[in-house]
């Protein structure tokens, strides 16, 4: 419960708890006592460097607020941002999610999912047509999207095709096995904190 | 050493003057920008967020508005009220949007997907579209996540947006944010860096040693390592060996060519032998030499276009006044481009320009080629037309060229002027003149700054006479060849002055080279040309000239004479030359011969002659046959005018017969042969163009021409006389270029003679333009009349002379500001004229006439460009040189111990003559002191004025001289020796007014051709306008009848008046630029008179409506002239002055008429 009158400086660490139970804490990015908005920055919940995950909070169902260390100092000033830059993403976003809604609903696998969300990063021509991917109206990736299941025209689109979906997989191994490990130490961490 | 000196005081003057503008530019940026800085800071850093919540605000409340017809999720609130909406575009501050920090966080998300937590605990995952000021949070494609699903939504399940209260929502979480991905700045150091994790810190920077020896000569085999990279061979080797890609490549291109199978059978002998054939005309051909001239030109860009490169041995090889003169020729600024082309073309140059080759090939075919292809046809002959100097246009060919092409063409005639001003006092030094051509705009305040030291140290006397000499040749130069053929023929008589070494560089190009050397540095407009860039060159030639011209002073008349017969000769000999060499040494000898033999041809004929003899003006002025000649010539005076077109052209040929002097000494007689030879050409020009040359021309050229043209002169001449009618058209250009050549033009009026020679040559292939000459007769006359006036009668000697200063003036305008603008002007002004001059330059007549009208329309060009441009700056710059030159008439004797010491003679001719006209401007000028150099140059343009009508008052045939010389020969050395060259000046009078002609076309060229200058030019011109008009004015008053009536108390007055401004910060500035500044103002003030005396004849409206151009074009002069301090003042003496200037000119024609 936040007293009244009392203000968070930005760049304060804040931990509190919501009334689903969920413990939250992060640092003070800004707040805003008539609505009662907490934003708080968090690490990142998937370790990126450089980025961080933003946390907006309602005060209003929130309890335990405590402010574990405050900050005097005068927070950075703010940077101007490219608004138009950011109203593109949110338009690309809501394409992509609708896009990989469709496939959803066809029944495409998560696998499926992913693979066009890679081929898409590179290449923009791309769709589905039921369960398979159409790159370039050339190269057909059906079930189970394997590299073997490239098929098309013999040419550089096709051999370019392959090379990304083997590169996909590639990576997607190795993230697993980085996820593995990290889930562990998170794991770790949390029974240790616990 | 001093030159190069002088040239970077030149440069430097330039440079802080042009400085200076900008300064004064980025004051007015900064006003504003102070301006609109202190508007903004206001706004804050903070502003942009805000700016960007207010944004949203209203983005909010239109994304907003969808979601209320969108379905929300259960249990959720759902549409904001109507009210609401307004409410939140009312107070675009109201809730967290007044939290500038919410704000930004929120918005640096928006576009991200994130889960958004309900009080019932439901989970919505959806892409942040916006938010309200309530903090009401709207997602796209949202859908409420479920436990199970680990996969991604079905189609069915996402809507389209939701909108989520603030009061049903318990957290929303973004994850995996980029903070910076929206920043603006993302690029920048501080944005980078501010990225990089842990501690970043700058590495502590380490001096590089790379050794002593080893830096030096590892960097330089770095620079010589042509080796770049792979060798192609390993290239293959490794894609090969790692991508087993198989080159095709075939080093003999099979797949491209076939081999040549050789046989022995009879087809195949044939095509072999033809294939040879082929091979060897084009090889042989002077374009192709030309070409590769260039490619094979070994000389840096430093040595090409910027260095001053002058002769010890020639400079010091001058004795004397002559040798002053021949100094000043030498001298005078040769623009680098000029320089070039002189040295280099002429030999790449030349061949690079049409009239290279046409040189280089034949005698005739080169001129007339490389004439008519310059002037009639061609841009190349527009630039050179404009110039004046086809040469310069040639040089343009290289990268400097063009600058220098508007400054060779002005340089020539502008160096003149630009020097003049300026130059004067830097020429004097050294090569300061050179410096001004380029620099000439906007050197001749920094020349005129350097001057005075120059003046007082060694160089300004040598300067002074070179310079002022150099002025004369480029205007002769340009005046002769006009411009085309001057150039030419200066760069020719560059290369010639540089001495053999050009004609051994000619000896690739041939004839060319050869001519050009021979014939191209007895052309004045060589000697022009060769000036800026040949002047070190020339230096061996000045001092030849140097020599020429102590001889001309003592012997002159001789070597008028002689030069005359010796041109002839060496017109001959050109002519043989050219028959023998290729025809560019033809061409150029006879471009020089022409100019040479209108000058000698004007000398021996009538005072004219000597005029023409203007470059040898100092042998001419030295020449007692002037005088007698002159009086013979009053009665040749229409001869004379001829001559005096042909003077013009053969002032270059005075300049280079100042070289040729030093030849002459050697080549006296060839010169002479030259001379006549120009003179025949320019006969033969004007018999061929019949009217550009004009009667008289025709008629004492015709009888030279005839006989040291010959035959085969003749027919090369006839090209050549083409493009010197070209040239001479080139008036029109020739303004343009006179603005180079208008220094040039006092002598090269003379070379003008030549010029119109070559006009004649030129005719046939812009016979229109020389047919418009033929109504030209007025711009023979013009050309006659100048020289004749000046020679023959002492007041339309005096006419001439003032047309002569004022083409000098106009040259000195040109040359720094006023030239380009000039041009510019000068075309639009110009179109109709000038389009024909120029263009017409390549037909005779028009080139005069259109000269004639191309002066005028140059001026107004000229005016019109100073006052466009900075010619406020220029003017007053030009001002500052002329106030120095005028002192140094009077002053400059006192002033300039050097001048008195190079000019002694002259000065004390002039200075006697000079001393009573200057005495008014000087007294001004000490006013005037206050002002600055550009002042100066102001004040020198007046004080040639002065120094005009001065000679005039000196003598009225005497004063004629006096003019021809100062404006001729650039008052002050030329002026100078005028005293002892008296005969001379009133030959450079003619050659002058011709120059004048010349020098305003020289000064549209001029302008042109160095942008540089352009402002300065203008604003020179602008000055010489004014000033001109103002000398035109007193020497009206002064010289005669008509210009007393003018006004002669008034005029000289006004023009005092003016001067005192102008002649004060002279005075302060440099007395040794007074004497640039003189042969400046003495040019500008041709140049008006060479228009008027060019209109005068044929179209005295013409003329007159120049007249008023320039009067008007003075006006901005004076503007600019205000602007800087003494403007005012020489404004009102210009305006006053043009009008005088116009009555004067305008009786001068008449006179020349007569």
């Amino acid at each position: 419960m936040a007293a009244p009158g009392e203000y968070f400086s930005v760049g304060s660490q804040v931990s509190c708890r919501t009334c689903q139970e969920q413990r939250l804490q992060g640092e003070v990015v800004a707040f805003d006592y008539p609505s009662k908005m907490l934003a708080l920055k968090c690490p990142s919940s998937s370790g990126k460097p450089n980025h961080a995950d933003i946390l907006l909070v309602n005060l209003q169902y929130v309890s335990e607020v405590e402010i574990i260390n405050d900050r005097t100092e005068t927070p950075p000033p703010l940077a101007s941002l490219n608004v138009s830059k950011l109203a593109n993403k949110a338009r690309t976003e809501k394409e992509e999610k609708l896009s990989q809604a469709y496939a959803i609903s066809a029944g495409v696998s998560l696998e499926g999912q992913q693979l066009f969300q890679t081929i898409h990063k590179t290449i923009k021509d791309c769709k589905w047509q039921e369960k398979n991917i159409v790159v370039m109206e050339e190269v057909v990736i059906a079930p189970p999207y394997q590299v073997e299941n490239c098929k098309g025209k013999e040419g550089s689109a096709l051999s370019h095709v392959r090379k990304i979906v083997e590169k996909h997989f590639r990576d997607v191994e190795s993230q697993k096995v980085m996820q593995r490990s990290q889930a562990q130490q998170t794991q770790k961490e949390t029974t240790l904190s616990s | 050493m001093t030159e190069i000196v002088h040239l970077g005081v030149i440069i430097n003057i330039a440079r802080n003057v042009v400085s200076l503008s900008r300064l004064q530019a980025r004051d007015q940026d900064h006003g504003r920008r102070t301006t609109r800085s202190s508007g903004s800071p206001s706004c804050g850093p903070s502003a942009s967020p805000r700016a960007r919540g207010r944004m949203h605000g209203p983005g909010a409340v239109s994304l907003l508005a969808p979601p209320s017809t969108s379905k929300l999720p259960p249990g959720h609130s759902a549409l904001l009220p109507p009210n609401e909406l307004c409410f939140t575009f009312q107070i675009s501050f109201d809730g967290i949007y007044a939290n500038m920090r919410m704000v930004h966080i929120l918005t640096s998300v928006v576009g991200s997907k994130c889960e958004v937590q309900v009080k019932d605990g439901g989970v919505y995952e959806g892409v942040f579209k916006t938010y309200s000021p309530k903090c009401d949070l709207v997602l796209d494609a949202a859908h409420r996540k479920t436990a199970e699903s680990n996969a991604g939504p079905k189609r069915e399940d996402i809507v389209e947006s939701i909108l989520f209260k603030s009061s049903d929502f318990v957290t929303v979480h973004f994850k995996d944010m980029d903070s910076n991905y929206a920043r603006r700045d993302a690029f920048t150091d501080s944005a980078i860096i501010a990225k990089v994790n842990g501690e970043h810190k700058e590495k502590d920077l380490e001096p590089w040693d790379g050794g002593e020896t080893t830096a030096t000569e590892e960097l330089e085999a770095l620079e010589t390592d042509v080796s770049n990279g792979w060798d192609p061979n390993d290239m293959f080797r490794y894609n090969e060996e790692n991508y087993g890609v198989v080159s095709t490549y075939d080093s003999n291109l099979s797949s491209y060519t076939v081999p040549l199978e050789r046989d022995n059978s009879e087809e195949f002998l044939k095509r072999e032998a033809r294939a040879t054939q082929l091979a060897e005309e084009i090889e042989s051909s002077a374009q192709y030499k030309a070409r590769v001239a260039l490619e094979n030109d070994d000389r840096t860009e430093e040595e090409k276009y910027t260095a001053v490169q002058r002769n010890a041995n020639e400079r010091e090889g001058h004795g004397g006044n002559t040798r002053n003169l021949l100094y000043f020729r030498e001298n005078k600024y040769i623009p680098p481009g000029q320089r070039n082309r002189d040295v280099l073309s002429w030999g790449s140059g030349r061949q690079n320009s049409p009239r290279m080759g046409q040189s280089g090939s034949g005698p005739s075919l080169s001129r007339s080629g490389s004439h008519t292809s310059d002037f009639s046809s061609n841009s190349g002959a527009d630039q050179r037309v404009v110039n004046g100097g086809v040469p310069w246009p040639s040089p343009c060919p290289s990268p400097s060229s063009r600058p220098p092409s508007r400054y060779q063409s002005g340089p020539n005639s502008l160096p003149p002027r630009a020097a003049t001003p300026t130059r004067p006092p830097s020429r004097p030094p050294s090569r300061p003149s050179r410096p001004p051509s380029h620099p000439s705009a906007h050197g001749s305040p920094a020349p005129v700054a350097t001057m005075p030291k120059r003046m007082s140290s060694e160089g300004p006397p040598r300067m002074s006479p070179k310079a002022q000499r150099h002025p004369r040749g480029h205007r002769v130069s340009t005046g002769r060849g006009t411009i085309s053929s001057g150039l030419e023929f200066v760069s020719h008589n560059t290369p010639g002055e540089a001495s053999t070494a050009a004609v051994s560089r000619g000896g690739p190009s041939g004839g060319t080279w050869s001519s050009v050397v021979s014939g191209v540095p007895r052309l004045s407009p060589k000697t022009h040309r060769p000036r800026s860039p040949r002047q070190s060159t020339i230096g061996s030639t000045p001092s030849g000239p140097p020599l020429s011209s102590p001889q001309a002073g003592t012997i002159p008349t001789e070597s008028a004479t002689v030069p005359v017969p010796a041109a002839s000769p060496t017109s001959a000999s050109p002519a043989s030359n050219r028959a023998v060499t290729p025809s560019g040494e033809a061409k150029d000898s006879r471009l020089q011969d022409q100019r040479q033999n209108s000058p000698a041809g004007n000398k021996e004929n009538v005072k004219p002659s000597e005029a023409s003899p203007n470059f040898a003006k100092p042998e001419n002025k030295g020449v007692s046959p002037i005088v007698s000649e002159q009086r013979k010539q009053i009665d040749d005076l229409k001869k004379f005018k001829n001559d005096f077109r042909l003077q013009s052209s053969s002032a270059p040929d005075t300049v280079e017969q100042l070289l040729n002097k030093n030849r002459e000494g050697e080549k006296s007689r060839d010169v002479i042969k030259e001379k006549t030879d120009s003179s025949s050409k320019e006969s033969v020009i004007e018999t061929s163009s019949s009217n550009t040359n004009s009667t008289s021309g025709s008629s004492k050229p015709n009888s030279p021409s005839i006989s040291p043209a010959s035959n085969s002169a003749e027919q090369k001449r006839g090209p050549e006389v083409t493009s010197q009618g070209v040239q001479t058209l080139g008036p029109g250009s020739k303004q343009e270029k006179e603005d180079k050549e208008e220094k040039k033009d006092a002598s090269e009026q003379v070379r003008k003679s030549t010029l119109n020679p070559n006009a004649k040559e030129f005719n046939p292939r812009s016979f229109a333009q020389p047919k418009p000459s033929t109504t030209p007769t007025s711009p023979r006359p013009q050309a006659q009349a100048s020289p004749s006036m000046v020679g023959h009668q002492q007041p339309t000697p005096v006419y001439s002379q003032s047309v002569c200063f004022a083409p000098n003036m106009m040259y000195p305008v040109p040359v720094s500001p006023g030239v380009q603008p000039l041009y510019p002007i000068p075309m639009t002004p110009m179109p109709v004229n000038q389009a024909k001059t120029y263009r017409a330059v390549s037909n005779m007549p028009q080139q005069r006439q259109d000269q004639h009208h191309q002066n005028t329309m140059m001026h107004p060009a000229s005016a019109a460009g100073p006052p466009i441009v900075a010619t406020p700056p220029a003017y007053s710059t030009q001002y500052v040189a002329y106030s120095p030159q005028q002192f140094p008439n009077q002053p400059l004797v006192q002033h300039v111990p050097h001048y008195q010491s190079q000019h002694p003679h002259v000065y004390s001719p002039v200075i006697q003559g000079n001393a009573r006209m200057m005495a008014p401007p000087t007294h001004a000028q000490p006013g005037l002191v206050s002002s600055s150099a550009a002042q100066y140059g102001a004040h020198e343009q007046t004080h040639a004025m002065y120094a005009c009508p001065k000679i005039p008052y000196s003598k009225e045939t005497g004063p004629s001289f006096y003019f021809a010389i100062s404006t001729g020969s650039l008052a002050q050395q030329y002026a100078h020796p005028n005293a002892t060259l008296h005969p001379h000046p009133q030959h450079p009078q003619p050659s002058a007014t011709p120059t004048g002609q010349q020098q305003s076309q020289h000064g549209g060229s001029h302008p042109a051709p160095s942008p540089v200058q352009h402002h300065q030019h203008q604003a020179a011109q602008a000055l010489h306008l004014a000033n001109p008009q103002q000398q035109s004015a007193i020497y009206h008053a002064g010289l005669a009848p008509t210009p007393p009536s003018m006004t002669p108390g008034s005029n000289t007055q006004s023009p005092q008046n003016s001067f005192p401004t102008a002649q004060q910060t002279v005075f302060t500035i440099h007395p040794s630029h007074v004497q640039p500044a003189y042969t400046n103002p003495p040019h500008m003030a041709h140049v008006p008179q060479a228009h008027v005396q060019s209109g005068m004849v044929p179209s005295h409206p013409t003329a007159h409506a120049p007249m008023m151009l320039m009067t008007t074009q003075p006006p901005g002069g004076p503007q600019a002239a205000i602007a800087q301090s003494a403007l005012q003042p020489i404004p009102v003496s210009t305006t006053t002055h043009f009008p005088y200037m116009t009555h004067p000119s305008v009786q001068a024609h008449h006179q020349q008429q007569l």
